[in-house]
């Protein structure tokens, strides 16, 4: 009978494999949940186009996702549009004494940035929370294991209605967050600097590209967050503990994406913008 | 035939099904016991393709379920009907529409005709009244009567009975067991029965298989459990012990 030989590891060969992997852990993690979000992306997709249009959900989901946000988007943007337009004005009138460009360029800055993405990330904070809350429940009910099993799809059943409703109307609110918004900075304008409506109306600083770049950003950031909160809730385990987590991580993810889409969105539409 | 040919699965590392292999011939209904977390319910969930297992394959009339992609998957299942151990019934649908859902995803009959269906589904579990009630409204009896409904309401060839007695009186328990033995004579339905109530599954099931800590350790008829000299087996079939309880 042989002996193994005893060969003695170094501790610093010990120390870097840990150091690696305490590093290359959550990458791994960060992209296999990339993955697996793009793949319920696409299925959501082919499920659209294929599956069968439940219309009494999509509205239900209309519903939640656009008229109970309605009160939310017009305090956080109206409240925005009010603080950004009194710094911005103090500013101007400190640098230039000038107010008359003040509204164009407040209107430029609302419908390229400000208004599809914090109405994105007003919907992030309460639809993703909900979605994620919702059919986390339903996992650990066992409700969709039942749905499974009836022959339903739960890509098919519970993110498509999703999907489509918080897409329709994420373009909806952010056209009513840029109203919402401009009105109450047209408003402060008026109460803090003397500065008439009519001058603050000003169009003169739009081209088409402004309100283009905006929807497209407004229909991307609809489409991410109900597929980000449904993987979230669909891959909740360990019973209501599982919900909490699946709530948060639905809401950082969702947040996350946003900021990330603004970035890749605004980055492609100066090039796109540079080349014409 | 339901052939689980040597199944096995682990959580987070640790094994919780080993090496299973079970057969249940057509028509027949098998009786699944154990002791609380042996993997009973995860195999269930293995056998209908709800869960992947690590290695090892399960084949329903010669199909390999876990080879069979998302759409083939879902006509499978319109063969197979399930009674979940904690209901899930839809909470956002009333119980109408709980049992309606399976047909309606079928998609073969028309509204007319599933309402009919219903009606005397809800009748058969003594239930007729409580159609536009939500599951929250629904006493632990009449939730696992709704989802038992479900589960057979399209008349599959094959049945999963996840504890289907489990918190209920002896009396709606033996209803329960009625239904199931009504079933299994008129269809011919291929069954397994997950159960701690032995007297129940003695009077419905042909064929009897015993889990702990994730392995077989008893499968045979009921002549061959009668006669199983494992003591574990013995205790589970007897329904008593000779240990202490924490023992």
């Amino acid at each position: 009978m042989s002996a193994e030989p005893h060969i003695e590891q170094p501790q610093t060969t010990s120390a870097a494999h840990n150091l690696l992997a305490s590093v290359g852990e959550p990458i791994l993690m960060i992209a296999r949940t990339v993955r697996e979000i793009f793949e319920m992306f696409s299925l959501t997709l082919y499920y659209v186009v294929r599956g069968r249009k439940r219309w009494p959900a999509i509205f239900e989901q209309m519903y939640d996702v656009g008229n109970r946000s309605i009160l939310f988007i017009a305090v956080t943007l109206g409240f925005l549009g009010m603080i950004l337009i009194f710094q911005a004005g103090n500013q101007a009138l400190q640098i230039t004494g000038d107010l008359q460009v003040l509204g164009g360029l407040f209107l430029q800055l609302l419908l390229r940035e400000f208004a599809p993405t914090i109405a994105a990330m007003m919907i992030a904070t309460r639809v993703a929370t909900g979605m994620a809350a919702q059919i986390g429940s339903m996992v650990v009910t066992e409700q969709v294991d039942a749905l499974q099993m009836c022959a339903a799809q739960p890509v098919d059943y519970l993110v498509v209605p999703r999907f489509i409703a918080c897409t329709i109307m994420m373009v909806i609110l952010t056209i009513f967050a840029v109203l919402v918004a401009y009105v109450c900075g047209a408003f402060t304008a008026y109460m803090a600097f003397n500065l008439n409506p009519r001058t603050f109306i000003d169009l003169g600083f739009i081209t088409w590209f402004d309100p283009i770049i905006g929807l497209v950003k407004a229909f991307a950031y609809g489409m991410a967050i109900p597929i980000i909160a449904c993987h979230a809730g669909l891959n909740v385990f360990g019973g209501s503990e599982g919900v909490g987590r699946a709530t948060t991580q639905a809401v950082v993810n969702a947040s996350l994406a946003v900021v990330i889409l603004d970035f890749i969105i605004s980055g492609l539409g100066y090039v796109v913008l540079g080349l014409l | 035939m339901i052939v689980v040919d040597n199944i096995s699965k682990s959580h987070l590392g640790r094994p919780v099904l080993e090496n299973v292999s079970i057969e249940i011939p057509e028509g027949t209904n098998l009786g699944l016991i154990g002791p609380g977390g042996a993997g009973k319910t995860l195999l269930l969930k293995i056998i209908c393709g709800l869960v992947k297992p690590d290695s090892g394959k399960v084949t329903i009339g010669g199909i390999d379920v876990h080879k069979l992609g998302a759409t083939q998957l879902a006509d499978l299942r319109f063969r197979i009907g399930m009674l979940f151990q904690n209901y899930a019934l839809f909470d956002f649908m009333n119980v109408a529409d709980n049992i309606a859902f399976p047909l309606r995803q079928e998609g073969t009959l028309g509204e007319l005709e599933i309402a009919e269906r219903v009606k005397k589904a809800l009748h058969d579990i003594s239930l007729s009244t409580i159609g536009n009630r939500f599951p929250n409204e629904l006493s632990g009896g009449m939730k696992k009567r709704v989802s038992f409904a479900r589960a057979v309401i399209r008349q599959p060839p094959i049945l999963f009975y996840d504890d289907p007695t489990a918190g209920l009186d002896p009396v709606i328990s033996s209803k329960i067991f009625i239904l199931l033995r009504t079933m299994q004579q008129e269809r011919g339905t291929t069954a397994v029965t997950i159960s701690h109530d032995i007297g129940g599954i003695k009077e419905i099931c042909d064929f009897f298989a015993m889990i702990d800590r994730g392995q077989i350790i008893f499968h045979g008829n009921r002549d061959a459990i009668e006669r199983c000299e494992i003591p574990l087996v013995m205790q589970f079939w007897r329904g008593f012990s000779d240990d202490d309880l924490d023992g």
